[in-house]
C-alpha cells in the first residue's frame, strides 16, 4: 500500500514562509513515517520578522522554531535523524556547533554541516529530517 | 525485514545522465516507501546534453525532466516531500520561485534552497526525496 503524503502546517503564523513571503513549500511533510522539514531561519514565530544576527542568535532561533514544529507535529528534537547544517562561512562551524550542543546533547543526529549562501543574509539555516 | 533497494532509470535513455557520462551515481534509488534522486541538473532531452540557460530556463528543464524521472519509477511530482535546490546565485532565488510555482501550484513539498558553486557553468541543480 502506498503511503500517505501529509502537508504539517506552520506552528506559528510568522513560520508560514508562503504567507510570509510567497516561497512555494510546505513547513514540513510527513510520509512514510518521517517528517521532512523545510530549511528553517530566524524567524521571529509571531510576526515573520527576519532575525538576523550572529551565528550565536540565529542558531538559537532556529532551534527554538525547529523545536516548536516538530512538537506540533507530534516529533521532538530528540526524535530527528538527520540534519543539513547551512553556515554562511566555514569559520563559524565552532560557533555552530557551541549553540548546537545545547538542542542536542545525546546521540544527536547524522549531520552534514555546508557552507553556502543563505537566503536573505541569514548565517544559519537548519533543515531536519525527524522520525514522525 | 528489510527494504529493497532497486537503481531507477529514466524511460527516456538521453535522460539517464550518470550511465551516457560514466558518473559514478544512479538516477534515483527506490527503497522502502521512498524514491531518493540524484542531484538533476539541465539536459536536453532530445539529444542528453547539458542545456546552459537562465535559471528560469534550467529550472523549467529540471523539473520537467525530473517528473518524467519520477513518473519512470511510478512516481511523480505530486508525491515529492523534500527538494533541495542548488543555485549558482541566490540573488536568482525569485527567479527559480516563479517558475518552480508552476510545477507545484497547491501543498509543495519541504524545500531548501542554498547558493553553491555548481560545475560547468550551471545555474540550478535540484534532487528529491519522493514517495515511490
Amino acid at each position: 500500500m502506498a503511503s500517505a503524503r501529509e502537508i504539517i502546517r506552520p506552528p506559528a503564523p510568522g513560520l508560514d514562509m508562503l504567507a510570509q513571503f510567497g516561497y512555494p513549500q510546505s513547513a514540513a511533510i510527513r510520509a512514510g513515517g518521517l517528517i521532512f522539514c523545510s530549511g528553517m531561519t530566524a524567524l521571529n514565530p509571531e510576526t515573520g520578522e527576519r532575525e538576523h544576527g550572529t551565528v550565536t542568535s540565529e542558531a538559537h532561533r532556529v532551534f527554538q522554531n525547529l523545536k516548536l514544529l516538530l512538537e506540533t507535529a507530534g516529533s521532538s528534537l530528540e526524535k530527528i535523524v538527520q540534519v543539513h547544517a547551512l553556515i554562511y562561512d566555514r569559520l563559524e562551524y565552532d560557533v555552530l556547533n557551541r549553540v548546537y550542543r545545547q538542542y542536542l546533547p545525546h546521540e544527536p543526529p547524522a549531520r552534514t554541516v555546508w557552507s553556502v549562501t543563505i537566503e536573505s543574509g541569514f548565517k544559519v539555516q537548519i533543515d531536519a529530517t525527524a522520525q514522525a | 525485514m528489510s527494504a529493497t533497494r532497486e537503481v531507477i532509470q529514466p524511460r527516456n535513455p538521453a535522460l539517464n545522465v550518470s550511465k551516457n557520462l560514466k558518473l559514478p551515481h544512479s538516477p534515483g534509488i527506490k527503497c522502502g516507501d521512498f524514491i531518493f534522486l540524484s542531484g538533476m541538473v539541465s539536459v536536453d532531452p532530445a539529444t542528453g546534453q547539458r542545456k546552459l540557460g537562465t535559471t528560469d530556463s534550467e529550472t523549467r528543464q529540471i523539473l520537467e525532466n525530473m517528473a518524467h524521472m519520477l513518473e519512470s519509477a511510478g512516481s511523480s511530482l505530486a508525491k515529492v516531500v523534500k527538494i533541495n535546490v542548488l543555485l549558482h546565485s541566490m540573488l536568482e532565488f525569485e527567479n527559480m520561485n516563479a517558475v518552480y510555482r508552476e510545477f507545484f501550484p497547491t501543498d509543495p513539498p519541504a524545500r531548501t534552497t542554498c547558493g553553491v558553486q555548481l560545475s560547468f557553468g550551471l545555474k540550478v541543480e535540484i534532487e528529491c526525496i519522493a514517495l515511490a
